[in-house]
């Protein structure tokens, strides 16, 4: 018989090899697979719109930012991004700077009853327009109001809420008496005068200042409701060439502020007056739908400019410094402000008599920043809007009132205190306005008091606030000229998930909170801006402007250093492997200039959880926290993270599928051994040397190394990637070495074992579970054996539990890594699963060892008379004793292996391997049965 | 003449038993355990046991057929016969521990059809005694210890140890009580099971080829232990094909 029948005969050599070229393919190809998959996603998405972010001063790690707005943290001069831009390498450089925090008043909010008195023909406006009602197609008239005046109590309130709380901003009553408005004609010199007046004995009804009273009109009965409260807005400069060239079709929304007039004619007065002309010169109704033509520009939203240029005129605000702001500026709105009013008619000693309703209205995303569109006008339930009568001309919205009020104070942010210390060192640090606070660090030791790795998540420093950016000189009061809105969902979708740094000027930062004051854990709540003054940013820009607008805004001096980062992309195509060299080339040239250039291989979002203190206070002033929100912050470099995480995480189950490969030759090894012993005996009785001998056994395991070399050659120039050159060169010396060590054990052996006598300090056998013990304790290498196997197996299991665990996770991280850990997602899986299979193999080739003698005495016990309950109990106690001792193995194991993939699923993935452990005991009784 | 009915003739040919009876009961004395009253410990009647012919397509073997046999207490019945004639598979059978193709087993008059095998376990603790080919002893445990294994089901290991010592000694093992199986001779380890199989007061011995592979000093110490617990009214059923130990038995059934 011959080597290779030999080989074949010695079914363990044959099983062995052949387990070993399964794992070595499954392991290279999903190996390649997952790594081909991996690097083409990374390559195909993490080339963002821009590759390169430069900041004049540098953030302790930069891997972290928030993408709200911009930084803040400034320092980069005109001349500097011109520079950048000169620079050979540079495509696009776009800077971007927070503006301004503007605070504005709502639009006086009314409440409306209808009283349409009906068609006179001497009312203004009711002839000469085409667009209104014919005459003789005019209802009649209508009111909801009485004949005869009712007394009535008003309470008008507004709410904000963050999402997790309420807080009443005011609310506040009125009483009076309304009737139905008539139409007086009355007798004055030269003719007749018809005027609209209230019925005899109304009151009207008057909130207290600075609301006004309530007035009849033609349709409407309006009563003018409480002053709403001042909402505030940030603004970001950006430079709207560069802009619309780095965020291609996603940026067309910027096109009208291209085309706004340069700063020496942006004359706030001028263009005042350059408006009034329109109206007296005359402008048709369809140009006034349009918006009034200004240098190529059609300015839909006139009125509040116009409104606003009155006020500040009459008020004495609008100086030759002046300036019209072009904006464009978000449309809608996450703020949530209620305004209500409850309506009751009363008697004389004030019972209500009646509940005729109450009203509701909310910003919503009909709200725009600088152009209110009347947010709170509220109808009497019943009443109508007949105001469309008159044609388009009643459809201009008045726009607000008084000019914003431009501010660069940022100290109005809630003061962030110190937090605690947990007892696994997390610190919950934090800092005043103006001071820095370390955030998104993790703890700093485990569960299992082990140091934890802080790579994962880079700690990072925000300034808690900016105090402010005054520059030295008080600009004159500027006027928001709007030129056009932005989605900022539209921008957000249209540039793609792995471009969010930081483009914040359109990207509002979710937040959710997580945690209580107290440290609780919370049903998460998505937080939104309050008019509670909180802070929490979590509102894209409310407008964006050009850098002459910055200057207006802020007063600066020329080439002052007002801008807070530039993005920068390279003059490269192709994808971010391609453009690696030339980018980090162009990254060094800019870091030459005394610049921070951090090279962003796809940013995309992280979660960082940030404690909120001193959030609210009660009526006794006591401030209390929010508690932990967790923050989408933007990872830089995410390309980089997830090639170096989940290749981690492969090359991880890659190496335990090789451990697990060791163990299993071993454990096949010494089955060999075992096996041939007698075997190698004959043949030496027949005369045959030792070298002869060992020839014999190194023949077969030739045969297998043989054609473990072949599958590894194929596979290596198949794949043709060095790690599966790796995986089978260590195969194959794992094999050799099994081979030698066969070899050395089927040694003559000259020395007789000489046992020693039976030992009575040994636990007498008097049980199922003491004769369980004794075998087990007689057999120390095979139960050792077994129950280093059973622990692989806990570990395989506690490992796959990781993946399961960390994949959603890494899915869930960013936007990048949800997009890689979905392309690898299944090789990694059937990677955790041939790993736990090759677990489970192991132990059921060790469990094999001493099978027939198992048997053989499991057969004298019965034919002793134990009974089948008892065998079973031998049965069950030999397996719980394995398993008992291979538990520390598997918890500890999986532990290991799940640190190792998911740190914060070790805990799981130990718990996992215990199950897994505990599961096996059972099964394995019932195998031996 | 089909190949078929020439292996049933062969078969039946085989199984043709000559019985014969050698001695007359013995007194008895130098009792160790009394036996019961029952005249007639274990009785086979109709036994047939085939092997094979399943779906892989082996060949059907009819190893016993239509076998028939009475053990009287105090009696030494041999089972001979060349390798392969079914000795070993009659005593298996005998002792409860396989399954007779047909036929019944009876324990003291009671079938062994109608007992679970909680109960074929508990009965054949009190009333047989098997004693493997080779002994069958456990690794890692003194012959002391061997010995007191069956007594563990009914946790009386302590309270069976000096007789456990006792019946070493009267194997002649007195003075290798801690030895392990694997440092005793092969007669020794046979007459460690032979004091096993006494332990818990067995009315039928059960003994597979005890002489096999003995020298003849070893194997007539043996026969010497067998006969002595005949004479203590203990039934033996001996499987064996050495001469000795069928010139001594008082009963033979030789198979073909």
């Amino acid at each position: 018989m011959n080597a290779v029948q030999r080989f074949i005969r010695s079914r363990v050599l044959l099983l062995t090899a052949s387990i070993l070229i399964v794992a070595m393919c499954l392991s290279v190809l999903v190996q390649g697979q997952s790594q081909a998959a991996l690097n083409r996603t990374v390559d195909q998405n993490s080339r963002g719109l821009y590759d390169i972010l430069v900041q004049a001063k540098a953030s302790s790690s930069g891997a972290l930012m928030q993408p709200d707005i911009a930084t803040g943290q400034g320092g980069i001069g005109f001349d500097q991004l011109d520079a950048i831009r000169k620079l050979s390498g540079t495509s696009v450089a776009a800077p971007i700077s927070l503006v301004s925090r503007v605070s504005q008043n709502l639009e006086a909010p009314r409440l409306d009853a209808t009283d349409y008195l009906g068609y006179n023909a001497g009312l203004a406006g009711t002839a000469g327009d085409p667009t209104a009602t014919d005459p003789s197609k005019w209802p009649a008239a209508q009111s909801v109001l009485s004949d005869t005046p009712k007394k009535y109590r008003l309470t008008a309130s507004a709410v904000s809420s963050n999402g997790s709380s309420e807080q009443t901003l005011f609310k506040t009553t009125a009483e009076g008496t309304l009737g139905k408005g008539k139409l007086v004609e009355e007798q004055v010199a030269g003719g007749k005068n018809v005027r609209i007046a209230g019925p005899a004995g109304e009151t009207g009804i008057k909130f207290p200042a600075p609301a006004g009273g309530s007035e009849h009109t033609l349709f409407n009965l309006s009563v003018a409701l409480p002053l709403a409260p001042q909402v505030t807005e940030s603004v970001v400069a950006v430079d709207p060439v560069a802009e619309r060239a780095l965020l291609g079709g996603a940026g067309d929304f910027l096109a009208p502020l291209e085309k706004a007039p340069p700063a020496d004619a942006r004359d706030a007065g001028a263009i005042g007056r350059h408006f009034e002309s329109l109206f007296t010169s005359g402008i048709t109704m369809d140009q006034l739908k349009e918006g009034p033509d200004f240098l190529g520009v059609k300015l839909k939203y006139w009125a509040p400019l116009m409104t606003q240029y009155q006020q500040a005129k009459n008020a004495g605000q609008l100086t030759a410094d002046s300036q019209a702001i072009p904006l464009i500026v978000r449309s809608g709105t996450s703020l949530d402000l209620k305004y209500s009013v409850k309506i009751e008619e009363i008697d004389n000693a004030g019972n209500v008599t009646k509940d005729v309703g109450t009203v509701t209205r909310s910003l919503d995303k009909d709200y725009l920043p600088f152009v209110s569109k009347a947010p709170f006008d509220l109808a009497w339930p019943g009443s109508k809007d007949l105001s469309s009568l008159m044609g388009d001309t009643g459809g201009f919205g008045q726009g607000l009132y008084n000019p914003a009020i431009w501010s660069t104070d940022f100290a109005t942010a809630p003061k962030y205190k110190d937090g605690q210390t947990a007892g696994n060192g997390a610190v919950e640090k934090s800092a005043v306005p103006g001071e820095w606070v370390t955030v998104n660090r993790l703890p700093e030791k485990g569960a299992n008091g082990a140091a934890v790795d802080q790579t994962q998540r880079t700690p990072v420093d925000e300034r808690s606030y900016r105090e402010n950016l005054q520059t030295g000189k008080k600009p004159a009061t500027p006027l928001p000229m709007v030129y056009g809105t932005f989605d900022p969902a539209k921008v957000q979708e249209a540039a793609g998930d792995v471009n969010r740094l930081p483009l914040g000027g359109y990207d509002p930062t979710p937040m959710t909170l997580t945690k209580d004051g107290s440290g609780k854990d919370t049903t998460p709540t998505a937080l939104k801006p309050s008019l509670s003054a909180t802070g929490l940013v979590s509102q894209s820009a409310g407008a964006i402007t050009d850098y002459y607008g910055l200057a207006a805004a802020r007063g600066y001096d020329k080439n002052a250093s007002v801008i807070d980062a530039v993005r920068v992309r390279a003059k490269v195509d192709g994808t971010w492997k391609q453009a690696q060299p030339e980018v980090e080339k162009l990254a060094n040239q800019i870091r030459d200039m005394g610049l921070e250039a951090t090279v962003v291989a796809g940013s995309a979002r992280e979660d960082a959880s940030i404690f909120v203190p001193g959030y609210s206070k009660d009526d006794a002033a006591k401030e209390s926290p929010l508690g932990t929100v967790t923050q989408s912050w933007v990872r830089q470099n995410a390309a980089d993270a997830v090639t170096g995480s989940l290749s981690g995480t492969n090359l991880t189950l890659l190496f335990l599928t090789l451990c697990g490969a060791a163990l299993l030759t071993g454990a096949s090894t010494v089955s060999y051994v075992r096996k041939r012993r007698r075997e190698a005996g004959t043949l030496r009785a027949m005369g045959w040397t030792q070298r002869r001998i060992r020839t014999w056994v190194l023949a077969e395991f030739g045969v297998g190394a043989a054609a473990l070399a072949a599958a590894g050659i194929i596979l290596s120039l198949v794949s043709w990637n060095p790690a599966t050159a790796i995986v089978s060169a260590s195969v194959l010396v794992l094999y050799c070495a099994a081979a030698f060590f066969a070899a050395q054990q089927l040694r003559h052996r000259e020395v007789i074992d000489q046992e020693p006598q039976h030992d009575e300090r040994l636990i007498p056998v008097d049980s199922p579970l003491t004769f369980a013990s004794r075998q087990l304790s007689t057999n120390k290498f095979n139960t050792g054996s077994l129950a280093i196997a059973v622990g692989v197996f806990g570990a395989a299991v506690g490992g796959l539990a990781a993946l399961l665990i960390d994949i959603p996770r890494a899915a869930g991280a960013s936007a990048l890594s949800g997009v890689a850990a979905a392309s690898i997602a299944l090789p990694s899986i059937i990677l955790g699963i041939s790993g736990v299979a090759v677990g489970l193999l192991l132990t059921m080739v060790t469990g094999r060892f001493e099978l027939a003698a198992k048997r053989q005495y499991l057969g004298t016990l019965q034919a002793m008379g134990w009974n089948p309950d008892m065998l079973g109990q031998v049965r069950f106690f030999e397996n719980a004793m394995v398993g008992t001792i291979g538990l520390p193995l598997g918890v500890l194991g999986a532990l290991g292996v799940g640190l190792i993939l998911a740190p914060y699923a070790a805990l799981w993935a130990a718990v996992a391997g215990l199950v897994a452990v505990l599961c096996w005991i059972p099964i394995a009784t019932k195998v031996v049965q | 003449m089909t190949n078929e009915l020439n292996l049933d003739r062969e078969a039946h040919d085989r199984m043709t038993t000559s019985t014969r009876r050698a001695a007359a009961q013995k007194t008895r004395a130098n009792t160790i355990v009394r036996p019961t009253d029952h005249a007639t410990p274990l009785e086979l009647s109709n036994i047939t046991i085939h092997y094979g012919g399943g779906k892989n397509g082996a060949e059907a073997v009819n190893v016993v057929d239509d076998f028939n046999m009475t053990l009287h207490a105090g009696e030494m019945h041999c089972v001979a016969g060349r390798s392969g004639s079914g000795k070993t598979s009659i005593l298996t059978v005998g002792a409860g521990l396989t399954l007779p193709t047909s036929g019944r087993v009876f324990w003291e008059g009671d079938s062994l059809e109608t007992m679970g095998d909680d109960e074929i376990a508990d009965r054949r603790r009190a009333l047989i005694g098997y004693v493997d080919q080779g002994g069958a002893l456990i690794d890692g445990m003194s012959a002391l210890e061997n010995v007191l294994l069956p007594a563990v089901p009914d946790g009386e290991v302590e309270q069976r140890r000096d007789m456990a010592k006792d019946l070493l000694d009267l194997v002649g093992l007195g003075r290798r009580m801690r030895h392990r199986p694997a440092q005793l001779s092969g007669g020794e380890r046979q007459r460690v099971a032979i004091a096993r199989a006494l332990i818990l007061g067995t009315r039928v011995l059960v003994v597979d080829e005890p002489t096999a592979s003995l020298d003849r000093a070893s194997a007539n110490r043996i026969i010497s232990i067998l006969k002595d617990t005949t004479s203590d009214g203990i039934a033996v059923l001996v499987a064996s094909h050495d001469h000795e130990l069928v010139r001594q038995s008082d009963t033979l059934t030789e198979l073909i």
